[in-house]
């Protein structure tokens, strides 16, 4: 039962953010827009670039589609409103996460195209500066918890919730999970104006539309990740615990999708030394500086 | 009523809601580009349409404008992209063959793109699904099969037969007939994409060692008489002569990427020539070389007959590697990498896994990046049709992993001759030289206008001269806010796309009290750009030129010095000019030159109180010859005209991209993929302008 209602919620708000998508790309706003466009492309026709490697152009959207459901498995969107409240699930949405990168690829490499392939390689070569940024922020998050399960995580937050606890650990996280879904300002494997598209460029019609689909489920995982970890899950007054959920991950993943409208996309050096370079360096701050507090002042 | 472009199927049932929710969800590509189309006065922001960054993406092509002959095999490669069902809009264009006849046609006016949109939603709604669709074809997707020696790449030959330099079968290679397409790599729907062997080095091993000196096997451009350290790897050097047969293998399995497959077996036979005295010898270090079988002493893999490495040089270990790297990476005409491979994994070696692939044997022979590192290089065109990039542009990169170690930019517009004839009437030749330049017409009138006054030595009158340089100021600051649009697109800056490309097209055609109301924005908006946050990380220190390359305009002016044609202008003293600089030389200090400018032309204007386009000067059956110089927003041009009898016999003008475009080479040499093409964009081309 409760895996209906996420799925049916999980729909709704890719919905709602494909709506948010098309205002932030193209400045227009239209509720019924996304549903056209999603209805023209299945009637589009699905090219196979010529000498593609079929296999992995095929099954990158898709796997990308897969890694984004496996990471909404182990998001709480009330107590008992989650598919599977795995002991490990703060854990498991990271891994589950991991296969982003593997899809990324193969959807680059697939098509055989220059564009495609350069993108899915500038994805790869920032692995390191976006992973080390989710994991090491999760890892505060869960000490302070003192569990990975995703639930136990949300219930410790009562007192305080953890962006105000650890507003270094979410900030990072916020940026890596941005960086995770490539949006802009961190958009570097789809790049219109530098890569024509990118890891996108060279899909059409059907293939087009699991693509999307799968992006908007990423960053609503990732969206539900940063609300059960920093912004206290479906803690809230007066409205039911489905509904405070729902709107904190609704308004976190519209924020990630528009902030980027507003300044140049970062560059790939800079991108990297700062996450490297700073980006590691604050994070284990982060958890040098929870711990203290954990062993101090229990709350 | 169906569209050229109808995608197969009967029209029923669900396909009917389909094509209706294709006419309402619009995605446009636009050619030349969205820049171009703003300079017409065309705004497709408004339009309820999607632009999109790739033909891939778009189900409607719209052409602004009459399209260069240069660009129309580009058009037509575009077009072939789309995937069906795609349709044309025409606005203005005139003839674009080699593409279909454009299934709507309308004027070039903002009521004309209102209607065209329109009628095309009603024929996409009732047409975009056919029973019977026709294949698109020109001759720009051409794919025209040529036969080349593996061993002997300059020979190329229309019939199979043998090399006349070593008899070897020629084998068939796939090449476009045109070289460039609009988005290069991409696969054309169903048709068989042309695409250029790119080859950035054509490394054949045997030329790398001298006759009996010694040499590294890492580096074959160190010899050496003695042997010795390699002084860039510290390796030991080894006999050119077993580098050399050793490497000659690599240089055919590399030399093969860009051939078919069928030729390898060919090759195994001809090295065999090759083969040593029978010792033994490690497959990764040649210089091991042992009378008997055993393990190599540096890496401890069995040793192997030396014949069997020579005569499988192209072998497991490199064909391999040479196929499956080469064939993918480096050589995106689309060779199937992967059909190589079950030819060679017969002849495997012991003590090799048969897909044993050696990163050292497979780079060997390739040309080095400035970090010593070796990697694929592959050669990706960007443009003509290139979101981000000036249209009309065609930029070759030649990348080395993602860092540019060459780079080519040439205009596809190409040069119209400045006169249509021996003689032109002197109204005749104003207009075709302001229609030549479709980004920056006003600048191009005026200059014209005031070289045949300097011609005819006629003066307008002070008000007149007033009035003409507002037209030109006016026309800086839309060119600039085209240009912040366009740097927005690129830099995903997407609101500045917005805001600046609304801004142009308010003050394009305004009178002086229409600018009044919008400066208030236009000043906010310069403001902001800059302040945006990443925006000085983004541009500070890239594309930087010295002090001594040639330049022109705002990347002149923006690097301190440089000569700005308005200084000596009587008028634009009056109206309080002063020549603005900035030291810097990057990308950076070029955005805050024109943001600068901007705001001085605003100034300038309110101080003319009058703008009046240029009206072609009374001159009658006067003779001379007379040189004027403009500031266009884009840098000085300067025109001579030669009158007889009052017409227009010779010409000549030099513009401000003709000296801009030489920097390309400069601002992108080793700079990252996203960092070289803002490094391009920064320097505001425009290809109509390139006349050398």
């Amino acid at each position: 039962m409760s895996i209906l209602v996420v799925l049916l919620s999980l729909a709704a708000g890719a919905y709602a953010l494909a709506v948010i998508e098309r205002w932030a790309v193209h400045g227009h706003l239209s509720l019924t827009g996304p549903a056209w466009a999603a209805l023209a492309l299945m009637g589009r026709e699905s090219l196979l670039a010529r000498k593609s490697d079929r296999l992995f152009f095929e099954l990158g959207p898709v796997l990308l589609l897969v890694a984004g459901l496996m990471a909404v498995a182990v998001i709480p969107l009330a107590p008992e409103l989650i598919i599977t409240d795995l002991a490990t699930g703060a854990l498991f949405l990271n891994a589950a996460l991991a296969y982003v990168l593997v899809a990324l690829i193969m959807a680059g490499w697939g098509p055989n195209g220059a564009y495609a392939m350069i993108a899915g390689w500038r994805f790869l070569g920032q692995f390191i500066a976006y992973a080390m940024l989710i994991v090491m922020p999760i890892t505060a998050v869960a000490m302070r918890a003192e569990s990975l399960s995703t639930v136990e995580i949300v219930a410790s937050q009562a007192q305080l919730w953890n962006v105000l606890y650890q507003p270094m650990g979410f900030v990072l996280f916020v940026v890596a999970a941005m960086g995770l879904a490539w949006l802009p300002p961190l958009d570097l494997p789809d790049a219109t104006g530098e890569l024509a598209g990118g890891v996108e460029a060279e899909y059409t019609g059907v293939r087009l539309a699991v693509l999307r689909l799968a992006r908007m489920v990423i960053i609503l995982a990732l969206a539900g990740a940063t609300v059960t970890f920093y912004l206290g899950g479906w803690l809230g007054p007066w409205l039911p615990a489905w509904a405070w959920s729902a709107i904190k991950i609704l308004v976190v993943a519209a924020a990630m999708l528009s902030v980027g409208r507003y300044m140049p996309r970062i560059r790939e050096a800079r991108y990297l030394a700062l996450s490297w370079k700073l980006g590691i360096s604050l994070a284990l701050a982060n958890i040098f500086v929870v711990g203290v507090i954990a062993l101090v002042v229990p709350i | 009523m169906t569209i050229a472009g109808a995608q197969e199927g009967a029209m029923y049932g669900i396909r009917r809601a389909v094509a209706a929710a294709m006419a309402r969800d619009l995605t446009a590509f636009v050619l030349p580009g969205p820049s171009v189309a703003r300079s017409m006065g065309i705004d497709l922001a408004n339009a309820h349409l999607r632009l999109v960054g790739t033909p891939r993406h778009a189900n409607l092509l719209i052409v602004v404008g009459p399209l260069p002959p240069g660009l129309r095999d580009a058009a037509a490669v575009t077009y072939a992209q789309m995937p069906r069902p795609r349709a044309i809009l025409a606005l203005g264009a005139g003839d674009i063959a080699p593409l279909p006849d454009a299934d709507v046609s309308a004027p070039l006016t903002r009521a004309g793109l209102r209607s065209g949109l329109a009628d095309l939603r009603r024929v996409i709604a009732a047409g975009a699904f056919r029973a019977d669709t026709g294949e698109f074809n020109a001759p720009a997707l051409e794919v025209r099969v040529e036969y080349t020696c593996p061993m002997h790449p300059e020979i190329i030959r229309d019939a199979p037969g043998d090399c006349p330099k070593c008899g070897m079968t020629l084998v068939p290679r796939e090449t476009a007939s045109d070289g460039h397409g609009g988005h290069g790599g991409h696969d054309m729907p169903r048709e068989d994409r042309p695409n250029p062997a790119d080859h950035a080095h054509a490394g054949h091993a045997q030329d790398a060692g001298g006759s009996g000196a010694y040499t590294c096997p890492m580096h074959p451009e160190v010899i050496s008489d003695a042997p010795g350290k390699c002084p860039k790897c510290g390796m030991n050097l080894a006999k050119a002569e077993e580098v050399e047969s050793h490497g000659h293998g690599h240089g055919h399995g590399h030399g093969h990427a860009s051939h078919a497959p069928s030729a390898h077996g060919d090759h195994a036979g001809q090295d065999d020539k090759a083969g040593g005295s029978g010792a033994y010898t490690c497959p990764m270090h040649p210089e091991v070389i042992s009378d008997a079988p055993g393990k190599c002493p540096k890496c401890g893999m069995n040793l192997v007959k030396a014949e069997e490495v020579e005569s499988h040089g192209p072998g497991p270990g490199h064909g391999h590697g040479g196929h499956g790297g080469h064939g993918k990476q480096q050589d995106h005409s689309g060779h199937d990498g992967h059909a190589g491979h079950g030819g060679h994994s017969k002849a495997a070696i012991d003590g090799i896994e048969p897909h044993f692939m050696s990163m050292v044997e497979m780079t060997k022979d390739q040309p080095r990046s400035s970090d010593g590192l070796q990697m694929d290089w592959i050669k990706v065109p960007f443009g003509p049709f290139f979101p981000g990039l000036p249209a009309g542009l065609r930029l070759t990169l030649t990348l080395d992993g993602d860092t540019v170690a060459a780079s080519d930019a040439t205009s596809l517009v190409g040069a119209t001759d400045l006169m249509d004839g021996p003689q032109m009437r002197v109204a005749d030749f104003v207009e075709r030289l302001a229609t030549m330049m479709p980004l920056s017409p006003v600048s191009y009138r005026a200059l014209a206008c005031a070289a045949i006054e300097v011609a005819a030595g006629v003066e307008p009158d002070h008000d007149a001269r007033r009035a003409r340089a507002a037209a030109v100021e006016r026309e800086r600051i839309a060119s600039h806010l085209n240009w912040l649009a366009e740097f927005g697109l690129q830099s995903g800056f997407l609101w500045l796309a917005a805001r600046a490309g609304a801004l142009q097209l308010a003050v394009q055609g305004a009178d002086v009290a229409g600018i009044a109301t919008q400066a208030g924005a236009i000043r906010r908006l310069s403001r902001r750009v800059q302040a945006a946050p990443l925006m000085r990380m983004r541009l500070r220190r890239i594309a930087r030129i010295g002090k001594d390359a040639p330049a022109s305009g705002p990347v002149e002016l923006a690097r301190g010095g440089g000569s700005d044609a308005r200084t000596g202008d009587p008028t634009l003293k009056d109206l309080g000019f002063e020549m603005r600089v900035r030291n810097g030389g990057d990308a950076l200090a070029r955005l805050r030159q024109r943001c600068d400018e901007i705001a001085q032309s605003l100034d300038l204007i309110a101080a003319a109180g009058r703008i009046a386009v240029p009206q072609v000067p009374d001159v009658d059956r006067v003779s001379g010859e007379g040189e004027a110089r403009i500031e266009t927003p884009r840098g000085t041009a300067s025109l001579r005209v030669k009158l007889a009898n009052g017409k227009v016999v010779e010409a000549d003008l030099d513009t401000p991209t003709d000296v801009n475009i030489a920097l390309v080479e400069t601002v992108t040499a080793q700079q990252e993929l996203g960092d070289a093409l803002s490094a391009v964009a920064s320097l505001d081309l425009s290809p109509w302008e390139v006349r050398g």
